[in-house]
């Protein structure tokens, strides 16, 4: 199990009880799918898996290892190990694509060096080769905000391919792209998830996409699991269960 | 670690409580904004436009006896009226009672208000019509605007160098002040700091003495370090340079505030360190606009720097303040027109170069 998740409560300050007891587990080399509504805490989900926010109580365990409350250079250690891509592509704008690539690698990097931006060469080779497996090795000197929404996003793949990640989250990568971009984006994610075994969970809102991509799909609603699975089990019923009455289900090809 | 009773405990209970804690605190502030209305309105009806305006007493007695009887009886006053909750302050602070007397009162005491200071303040600048249309005053003044317009050029040489040490002082009061602005700057950032107890106590005490510093005008620091150090360019200079670093720290501090979450996350995210992720995920989103200020801030300080000279601050000022001194207005016409020229150089290309980087 590279994922263990046990009874995991989140309460923000502010009150909102975002996940009540959430439980489950994750076998290496899954292409898992978080669906559910908005708001039903699939955000919250992943980011306290790579502890961007601490859980308030339960516990996460990645790779064995209890991380629900680790701090300081341990928790750097975990994060290091774990790729995330969001839904903003959050590059940095004015930076060339290398060098938003090469970011990825600064959990392993010293501070002094990455300051003055001194790398090795096998850096960039790695960062080029990043680059390659989401095909704009062709961009590298480019500012990254130049680029496409879709282009964006592969450079955030490949800054997240840059940490090895032994687990790659990814927070509705396509929910601001057309149909067609999302659906090469997600070949990415599949081709990562076939070719290294990188286990990969993804929230997605589009069921078409999750039956084509996802291995197993767990569906959320206001903080709570509600539905485990194969992707081919999620029927009409179920569907009107995840997301209510009045859904109808939209295709993207 | 598991703490079961902050998860089971229901959110409404938590908003209400915080609610109920707000309201008593805004009660609290609205009974203080009160008593210090009710004060101010009976000092400033009694002292300024009772005995000052009406009996035209030159020399206002004062004693503390008769302030402290006042304040005393604007706390009664003030307490029991903001908690009647019809008052003005509790109006402001949105806790008052949704009824007519509350409107009424709201509206008269505010204009009740407006007016006394209005008035009060017609009387205290002394507003004298005569004074402007005086045959003695028009003549002062067309003998000044006389000689402005023709102006000695006698003086061109040492106005100018006057003025070049000036432009000096202002640029390196500015260079001087990037380095130091730029440390506080990330001190200042609540973002930055929020996260833990240590920093944001260096966070809340970094803020309380910049403010303090920056509200003293460069005028006054000028007058502060032409004792400390000495009157002459060097004075003038560290005047600018405090508050210049004042300034300048607290826009850079809310550039910083204002930057994008979702880089400094994603960074973070890698496992990248704290100073890692401020190097590479903050900084390339404020650089511009510090580069903007910086600029915008030496424009300004080559006006303050001409003001400062007037206080010995050295430069262009200080000559002019000799000039005026010696009422030789020809001379005080030909720097007057120096440093409009300068000044309005000084806007021109500060401008410019703020428009090529963004
Ligand atoms: N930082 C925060 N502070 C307070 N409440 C939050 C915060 N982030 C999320 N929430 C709340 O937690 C709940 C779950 O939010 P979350 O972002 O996890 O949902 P989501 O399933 O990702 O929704 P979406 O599809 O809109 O992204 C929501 O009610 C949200 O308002
Ligand atoms: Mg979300």
């Amino acid at each position: 199990m590279i994922l263990e998740i046990q009874n995991l409560h989140k309460v923000y300050n502010n009150g909102t009880h975002a996940l009540k007891g959430v439980s489950f587990s994750v076998k290496e080399g899954e292409f898992l799918v978080v669906i559910g509504l908005s708001g039903s805490g699939k955000s919250t989900l992943l980011r306290s898996i790579n502890r961007l926010i601490e859980p308030t109580s339960g516990t996460v365990r990645f790779l064995g290892k209890d991380i629900t409350h680790i701090k300081g250079e341990e928790l750097r250690k975990i994060k290091s190990q774990i790729g995330m891509v969001f839904q903003q592509f959050n590059l940095i704008k004015r930076r060339s694509v290398l060098s938003n690539v090469i970011n990825g690698k600064l959990g392993s990097l010293g501070t002094f060096n990455s300051i003055i931006e001194k790398y090795s060469d096998e850096v960039y080779k790695e960062a080029y080769n990043c680059l390659d497996i989401v095909g704009i090795g062709d961009k590298a000197k480019v500012r990254s905000d130049s680029l496409s929404g879709g282009q964006q996003q592969r450079v955030a793949i490949a800054r997240s391919l840059m940490q090895n990640p032994k687990l790659l989250l990814a927070d509705e990568p396509v929910a601001s792209l057309d149909p067609a971009t999302s659906n090469s984006i997600m070949q990415y994610f599949e081709r990562i998830n076939k070719d290294f075994g990188t286990t990969v969970i993804c929230n997605l809102h589009f069921l078409s996409l999750v039956r084509r991509y996802a291995t197993r799909v767990i569906a959320l609603k206001a903080g709570e699991i509600i539905y485990e699975g194969a992707p081919s089990d999620i029927n009409e019923a179920w569907f009107k269960t995840i997301y209510g009455e009045e859904a109808e289900e939209v295709e993207i090809r | 670690m598991i703490n079961n009773s902050e998860v089971d405990l229901f959110p409404q209970k938590i908003i209400s409580d915080k609610k109920k804690k707000s309201d008593k605190l805004n009660l609290v502030k609205a009974v203080l904004l009160d008593i210090f209305f009710v004060f101010y309105s009976i000092v400033v009806v009694q002292r300024a436009i009772y005995l000052k305006y009406i009996l035209e007493i030159r020399d206002l007695p004062f004693s503390w006896n008769q302030i402290f009887i006042l304040f005393v009886a604007s706390i009664f006053i003030g307490t029991a009226w903001a908690l009647s909750r019809t008052s003005l302050s509790c109006k402001l602070f949105g806790i008052a009672k949704d009824n007519k007397t509350t409107k009424w009162t709201v509206e008269i005491f505010a204009w009740f208000l407006f007016d006394i200071t209005f008035i009060a303040g017609w009387i205290v600048t002394k507003i004298s019509i005569v004074s402007i249309f005086s045959g003695e005053g028009l003549a002062g003044a067309e003998r000044l605007f006389g000689a402005m317009f023709r102006p000695e050029f006698g003086i061109f040489d040492d106005a100018l160098f006057a003025m070049i040490e000036t432009i000096y002082i202002a640029l390196i009061a500015t260079l001087i002040s990037i380095p130091p602005t730029l440390i506080l700057s990330f001190f200042t950032a609540r973002n930055l700091m929020k996260d833990n107890k240590i920093s944001f106590t260096i966070y809340y005490v970094l803020r309380i003495i910049l403010n303090f510093i920056r509200s003293i005008e460069p005028l006054i620091w000028a007058i502060i370090f032409s004792v400390w150090v000495g009157i002459g360019p060097f004075a003038g200079m560290i005047a600018l340079l405090v508050h210049t670093i004042a300034s300048n720290a607290k826009l850079y501090s809310e550039a910083i505030e204002g930057i994008e979450e979702g880089p400094v996350e994603a960074i973070s995210a890698t496992g990248a360190n704290k100073i890692q992720i401020v190097w590479h995920a903050v900084v390339p989103q404020i650089i511009l606009p510090f580069l903007s200020f910086t600029i915008y801030r030496w424009d300004i300080n080559v006006r303050m720097a001409t003001i400062i000279g007037l206080v010995g601050g050295g430069g262009i000022g200080t000559m002019l303040m000799q000039y005026q001194g010696l009422a030789r207005w020809h001379e005080v016409g030909l720097i007057i027109l120096m440093i409009a020229f300068v000044v309005w150089i000084m806007d021109y290309i500060s401008a410019k170069i703020r428009e090529a980087i963004y």
